[in-house]
């Protein structure tokens, strides 16, 4: 290798909250060539954000780091540099793409002036426009960053870092707020540039599928230990450690079998972090073992050529096959009634006046939608942001009022929602028996049969009833997820209305999700609309899927025949943007 | 960003409010706890009747009497300590009258729209745009001096700034998620009022009324200041630093003690306030 841009030893960070200082990194080592794309993977908690700030020397002073080990970037090592150095390191070697492109940029100032205050001249302004794929850079440049959309920001930005010229680019879920087709587009981008300028790329995701898109290596991080390094085809080819089994088994994709529910990995995540000498995994490993316990696994090269924290390595292949034998999906109760019939909808939202006194402007979000949902069916929304899709679900919800059309439920009763931020649809201050309980109220139970049924709910959806007495703030955004579901089906509903619940899930939290709400339906007879951007997990979970289009309906059918056949030109792209997991091997 | 993720999503109720706490701040709670035992207390500690002469007029601060002693004689220190109970105790009455009011009128207001809310907010607005101590006096004025009806005439034009504050504390969190899933989940209004919104504006409400503690305080003394307040011999700071201003120059512990009192209860009032928002905060 030549001499590496990037070379972590040792790194071991403490990190305090609330006065309780937790191991968050525990001895990472890694080196990157230039030009080199490595991707840094592993679930919320993991410690693969702080690696990424650790390197630019940004971790938060309030969480008072406690760094040792040694972080050289080129010729300069960050750990207890001065902050003089550091801004130096910052300026010349590093830069660091944000997962909200929004929030790094100035919201007073046009784009130009933006990147010329970085030392740029007005061509190269316009030349670094150009090069990250920007339509009509003229007018971008003078334009303020709210007149862009989410992927032309993110496309500034990394502009602006490419135009330094770093060292290392560190991109920390750069394209999660992103839609699918952008984001594809975005990662091209990304790669493209760090051949062109050999700056070598530290991808933070906790997709496998993305990394497996991009990158040349692949470092899994669990519980702020490396878990297994190694090359990025032969980790997804054939991994070596029980975690990224789990992950990649948990991961689903447009090839994965629908007919079967996800294989998803154990999620209980323990609130301390498993620190000693013992394996971090074990507490989730269904290899573990008595060594696991006592002896902390070192990295150690593997069969397969990658590197693995596993003392149990050479088991891991009987676990992905075990995993292909994940339980079918139950008996669905179907009918032929409709639990939702959406008649002729229109919608548009007023967006200001052209003129002063001139006639109000409207923006037409549904030209006239069609759609029934049967008992027990599930239909999946897919469309890009602003095609409409949102409202949609909250016109079939009674939460919003049509312009014109019909919504009619079955038996008149209104649905029940799943929203996309489930933390944010819970009350902070009252428990969650209590919130769950205000469904069963106007039922007259007593408060007996009353909590009979909240433990029932919550043990249907993998919640521990003694959880009744606890505050959202207590659980985890899964469990949080858990919690709406059962608040929705304690009184089992006749439509349950899914909004893009998964998007801001980790791989396992989300086929766990899927697993529960796929079930449930079935088991109770719902129709359910699965409002999402995301086409596999559409593909999963639905027996239709419907796509919309600039607020109307392109294409509605079976999933495999949209997907093998896509009609519509956005849906092919939609199909197309999808990142496969075995991608590197179709594309050599 | 996935740092600290492993735990709970959110921060709040996690036991760290106490270190959120300045010492300055906490210096202001303490103080705030003394000022209330001293209220209740005081007048059992104080060392001689604050009604009666208990010795030569306008002895100046000493061994015996630590504030010295009045025109006639009254131990000034036994005053002032009786004084902290008749200036500090209305002053929460009032925040606590005017919470209550307040708190229930805009839970209302901002729970109905429309146009009962638009009503109820021109009625706050009435009184928030009167001068509030010409209308304070002139009800005084018409009941009759004394510290009930102070504490009356305050609370008229103290309970509004609640009434809007709540109302738009509602407003906020009735448009959160939150409130939609519960709407959604069929929860009955009364329910949703009481149960959904209310607790959610306590912190704003909380950290606006310990502020204003010291707002109370300053203006009760400035009612008896103006002689509206408790009448003549009853000890009420504000009234005891006004009937002795003249001696400014000549006794000067007269004025100057019981006004540095209403100025460190104002202070640690205040300081208490900021603890309470920074003990809040994020909550």
């Amino acid at each position: 290798m030549r001499d590496p841009v990037l070379s972590i030893r040792g790194l071991h960070v403490r990190l305090s909250r609330d006065g309780q200082a937790s191991t968050v990194l525990d001895g990472i080592d890694l080196d990157m060539a230039p030009g080199e794309v490595v991707a840094l993977v592993g679930e919320s908690g993991s410690g693969k954000s702080t690696i990424g700030l650790a390197i630019q020397g940004l971790l938060p002073a309030e969480s008072q780091p406690d760094i040792s080990g040694s972080i050289r970037l080129a010729e300069s090592e960050v750990v207890g540099a001065k902050p003089d150095a550091l801004r130096q390191i910052r300026r010349t070697l590093v830069r660091g793409v944000p997962q909200d492109p929004m929030g790094a940029l100035n919201p007073t100032m046009t784009i130009g002036r933006q990147m010329a205050e970085t030392g740029l001249t007005s061509v190269e302004v316009l030349d670094w426009l150009t090069r990250v794929g920007l339509p009509d850079p003229e007018r971008i440049a003078r334009d303020m960053p709210h007149r862009l959309s989410g992927g032309q920001r993110q496309r500034v930005l990394i502009a602006m870092s490419m135009a330094a010229k770093p060292r290392l680019l560190i991109a920390d879920e750069p394209t999660t707020a992103l839609d699918v087709t952008v984001q594809a587009q975005i990662l091209a981008l990304l790669t493209d540039l760090a051949r062109e300028q050999e700056t070598a790329i530290l991808f933070i995701t906790h997709d496998l599928a993305v990394a497996a898109e991009l990158s040349d290596r692949v470092m899994v991080l669990f519980g702020g230990r490396v878990a297994e390094l190694g090359d990025t085809r032969k980790v997804v080819a054939s991994p070596a450690h029980p975690y990224s089994a789990g992950l990649l088994s948990a991961r689903f994709d447009l090839d994965t079998d629908r007919n079967r529910q996800l294989t998803s990995l154990s999620i209980d995540r323990d609130r301390r972090r498993p620190e000693g000498a013992h394996c971090n995994y074990q507490a989730r490993c269904p290899l573990a073992s008595s060594t696991c316990r006592l002896q902390r696994p070192d990295l150690k090269e593997t069969a397969t050529g990658s590197r693995a924290a596993c003392f149990h390595s050479d088991r891991v292949p009987e676990l992905l096959l075990s995993a292909r034998t994940a339980p079918e999906w139950p008996e669905p109760i179907a009918s032929d009634a409709d639990a939702l019939e959406l008649y002729r909808i229109r919608k548009s939202f007023p967006a200001g006046r052209s003129t002063l006194f001139g006639k109000k402007r409207h923006t037409q979000v549904l030209a006239g939608v069609d759609l029934r949902i049967r008992l027990g069916e599930c239909v999946a929304l897919v469309g890009e942001s602003g095609s409409g899709k949102s409202t949609l679900l909250r016109i079939a919800a009674g939460l919003t009022q049509a312009d014109e059309g019909d919504v009619s439920w079955f038996g008149g009763v209104p649905p029940q929602v799943v929203f996309q931020d489930a933390v944010a649809a819970l009350t902070p201050w009252l428990t969650i028996g209590e919130q769950i309980r205000d469904r069963l109220r106007p039922l007259g139970l007593n408060r007996s049969e009353q909590d009979k049924r909240i433990a029932e709910a919550l043990n249907l959806v993998g919640i521990d009833p003694a959880l009744a007495e606890a505050l959202p703030s207590e659980l985890s955004g899964g469990q949080c997820q858990r919690v709406t579901v059962a608040r929705a089906v304690v009184v089992p509903p006749r439509l349950l209305l899914c909004d893009e619940p998964i998007s801001a899930m980790d791989v396992s939290l989300a086929a766990q999700t899927l697993n529960l709400l796929g079930t449930l339906r079935r088991q109770l007879g719902m129709g359910m609309l699965f409002v999402t951007h995301d086409l596999a997990a559409a593909r999963l979970i639905a027996d239709r899927i419907a796509v919309l289009e600039k607020g109307q309906l392109v294409e509605i059918g079976e999933p495999d025949q949209i997907i093998s056949a896509p009609q519509a030109p956005y849906t092919k792209t939609l199909v197309s943007a999808v990142p496969r997991l075995h991608a590197q091997e179709a594309r050599l | 960003m996935s740092v600290m993720t492993s735990g709970p999503i959110t921060s709040q109720n996690t036991g760290g409010w106490l270190r959120r706490i300045g010492w300055l701040e906490r210096v202001g709670l303490l103080g705030v706890l003394a000022v209330t035992c001293l209220a209740v207390f005081g007048p059992l500690i104080a060392p001689f009747d604050p009604m009666l002469r208990v010795a030569d007029a306008y002895l100046p601060p000493g061994a015996t009497h630590l504030f010295g002693t009045d025109e006639i004689g009254r131990d000034l220190f036994s005053r002032v300590l009786l004084g902290v109970r008749y200036t500090w105790l209305p002053g929460l009455a009032v925040i606590g009258i005017a919470l209550v009011i307040g708190s229930a009128v805009g839970v209302f207001a901002g729970m109905m729209g429309g146009w009962v809310d638009a009503l109820f907010q021109r009625i706050v607005e009435l009184f928030l745009v009167l001068p509030s101590t010409l209308i304070a006096i002139s009800v005084v004025a018409a009941l009759g001096p004394g510290l009930l009806n102070t504490m009356i005439a305050i609370t008229i034009f103290w309970w509004p700034w609640y009434a809007r504050m709540t109302r738009d504390e509602v407003r906020r969190i009735r448009s959160r998620p939150h409130v939609e899933a519960a709407r959604i989940a069929g929860v009955s209004d009364m329910r949703l009022m009481l149960r959904y919104l209310l607790p959610g504006t306590v912190p704003a409400l909380l950290i606006a009324a310990t502020l204003d503690v010291a707002n109370i305080i300053l203006t009760l003394s400035l009612m008896s200041f103006l002689g509206l307040g408790l009448p003549a011999p009853a000890p009420e700071l504000g009234a005891m630093t006004a009937r002795s201003i003249d001696s400014l120059t000549t006794y000067w512990w007269l004025p100057i003690l019981p006004a540095i009192v209403i100025f460190v209860m104002s202070v640690c009032a205040n300081l208490a306030g900021d603890g309470i928002r920074s003990a809040l905060r994020g909550a």
